[in-house]
């Protein structure tokens, strides 16, 4: 069947509101079953198995349920409060908080919305309550969750790894300078926010204070010390750090600071499992229309049909970006992802981009399509804990979707931002 | 609220996928104390793993089914009139039953091919059992979508979808935390 014929009919399946899974899989179905009939068929069902059997996806569920473990086990609270003690007497203090915390903890869970709901319903209530207007609170919250994502460890960047056969621990390791800049960049947005409208301060600095903090938090601020030292030093893999963190969270959260309730954590872990289904089921159908993709050759010809139009790396790193920013827009992360990688990856061998690189430029401007509606679950959450609409805060919201935006160009067209930790350490 | 059927269904797959998924952390932490600790590796635990995340996905992908918690775009459909918003949600549901149902049936023939194959790296373990998730899991799939429909069928009528009840339900469970911390102190 005709490349044309699939996407058309991927589009109109996804439209009307199929889940996006079960459209990828039927389409693979009608292609495989018009080309081999029966045998088809049955080379599908051995490939939804297979699909499911990616060894470094392992490490999803493990994060997951770290996240769990971390979200109610008194992790994060003393998190936040470090961070307070740490930052809060800056003027509009309580928003740069918000940004710390965020860069901290959030999309460890892989469940975004779950993390904003975690870290927005203790912040923007005492936002709220120091005068800061809700559509602030709610725009800060938000997009420092998304921006969260480019930092290790990172559910997209696992799955992005797996599907581009890429080294997990090179992405995670060209997160790190980009999300600090973007952090550091929010940061200053908050401060200007502040000089503006004239944001209060918390309390004044205090040495104690901060060392009481430090002392309370110093197990939850081991934890990601232990796994990413691990990971970044090569004593562990990503999935094996993963599972570390899993028995660090629970020895943390159930015997250090004794605050496991079990019935939250078995909410929490439910909630957790069914994340990590939603996402391996969109990878192994994929698997499968990937099998008939490279059958009929698409994303081969695709690239050969580009790379003669023009070989300029940066022009197509250009047509990428807008590529992705649409594709986030419409799309959660989990499904653009899945749905652009198989077919653009040839592409970039083919005008050799870096793997690694392009998964950075990838993730950021899914962090983007987070927050820009109409498909905006973190922002619309966050909206909601703040009781205020997702347009007036796409308003507030936009300098620090522009914040994410420069980091996209950035990271794109200056390469050595990402990639100068991995060329150190890796190559 | 769901019905009796939808709701035992829901407790077997939580306790089967949780389940699978505290197997799965104690073989990877297992895995890595044996290499590091006792300076041994477990041959099969690749392969292991493995078989475990696929099982995790097909038990977890009905359970998500009868949450209607697969990700779609709703967006158009929902800004349809009643018309053609019933329709499209019914030609919807046939869909998902047409590709479940096939891949069912597909896996099962493909099991009876497996006969006398195991794993490679524990050669006890026949390939009829682990695969056995492909059609078991795409036959839950099928009766979990069922056992939603109803539900599902009212959130169309009424113009929202499984989404905006989930952030809902983490907003409510956020505010009951800090009010319940509140409460303690």
């Amino acid at each position: 069947m005709t490349a044309p014929f699939i996407l058309m009919g991927l589009l109109a399946l996804i439209l009307i509101n199929v889940p996006i899974a079960v459209a990828i899989c039927a389409v693979a179905l009608i292609g495989m079953v018009a080309a081999s009939g029966e045998l088809g068929l049955y080379n599908a069902a051995l490939t939804l198995f297979d699909g499911a059997t990616s060894f470094p996806l392992i490490a999803i569920p493990l994060f997951i349920l770290a996240g769990a473990l971390m979200n109610t086990g008194g992790i994060s609270r003393r998190l936040i409060a470090f961070v307070s003690a740490l930052i809060g007497f800056a003027r509009g203090g309580l928003s740069m908080v918000n940004v710390g915390v965020s860069l901290f903890f959030a999309e460890i869970s892989g469940s975004a919305v779950a993390d904003v709901a975690a870290i927005g319903s203790v912040l923007i209530p005492a936002m709220k309550e120091r005068r800061y207007k809700p559509a602030f609170a709610a725009a800060v919250t938000s997009s420092s969750a998304s921006l969260a994502i480019i930092i290790p460890p990172s559910i997209p960047m696992i799955l992005y790894g797996a599907m581009a056969d890429t080294s997990i621990v090179q992405l995670f390791v060209a997160g790190v300078i980009p999300g600090l800049l973007g952090g550091f960049a929010m940061l200053c947005l908050c401060y200007w926010f502040a000089r503006r409208y004239n944001l209060p301060r918390e309390e004044a600095f205090s040495l104690p204070r901060l060392g009481k903090a430090a002392r309370e938090a110093f197990w939850a601020l081991l934890l990601p010390v232990i796994i990413l030292g691990g990971i970044f030093g090569g004593i562990v893999t990503a999935t094996e750090g993963a599972g570390l963190a899993v028995v660090a969270a629970l020895i943390i959260g159930g015997l250090i600071y004794r605050e496991l309730k079990l019935k939250e954590l078995y909410g929490a872990l439910i909630e957790g499992v069914t994340q990590t289904s939603v996402v391996m089921l969109l990878v192994a159908t994929s698997a499968v229309l990937g099998l008939h993709l490279t059958e009929i050759e698409l994303p081969q010809n695709l690239a050969r049909a580009i790379t003669e139009a023009t070989d300029n790396k940066y022009v197509v790193l250009i047509l990428l970006n807008i590529l992705l920013l649409v594709m986030g827009m419409f799309l959660h992360g989990a499904a653009a992802i899945i749905l652009v990688v198989p077919i653009v990856l040839p592409l970039i061998h083919a005008v050799g981009i870096d793997p690694v690189h392009f998964g950075i430029i990838l993730t950021l401007n899914l962090a983007i399509g987070q927050q820009t509606p109409p498909v905006a679950s973190v922002l619309v959450t966050a909206c909601s804990i703040a009781k205020t609409d997702i347009w007036t805060t796409t308003r507030t919201n936009l300098p620090f979707i522009a914040v994410l935006a420069v980091m996209v160009l950035l990271v794109t067209y200056v390469p050595a931002i990402p990639m100068t930790l991995v060329e150190i350490f890796y190559r | 609220m769901m019905s009796l059927a939808g709701r035992v269904l829901h407790r077997i797959l939580e306790v089967v996928t949780i389940g699978l998924l505290v197997l799965l952390a104690l073989l990877v932490v297992a895995a890595v104390t044996f290499r590091y600790g006792l300076n041994s590796s477990l041959p099969w635990y690749d392969e292991v793993a493995s078989v475990l995340l696929a099982w995790i996905t097909y038990y977890g992908a009905a359970l998500a089914a009868l949450r209607r918690g697969h990700l779609g775009f709703s967006g158009l459909v929902l800004s349809l009139p009643l018309l053609p918003r019933k329709l499209l949600f019914i030609l919807a549901e046939l869909i998902v039953y047409a590709v479940f149902i096939s891949m069912a049936w597909a896996g099962w023939v493909v099991l009876g091919v497996m006969a006398g194959e195991t794993l490679v790296s524990l050669d006890w373990i026949p390939l009829q059992f682990t695969q056995s998730v492909v059609p078991i899991g795409c036959m839950l799939f099928v009766l979990a979508q069922l056992l939603s429909t109803p539900e599902a069928w009212a959130r169309n009528l009424a113009g929202y979808d499984a989404e905006a009840e989930e952030i809902e339900a983490e907003i409510a469970k956020a505010e009951s935390a800090i009010a319940e911390r509140e409460a303690g102190r």
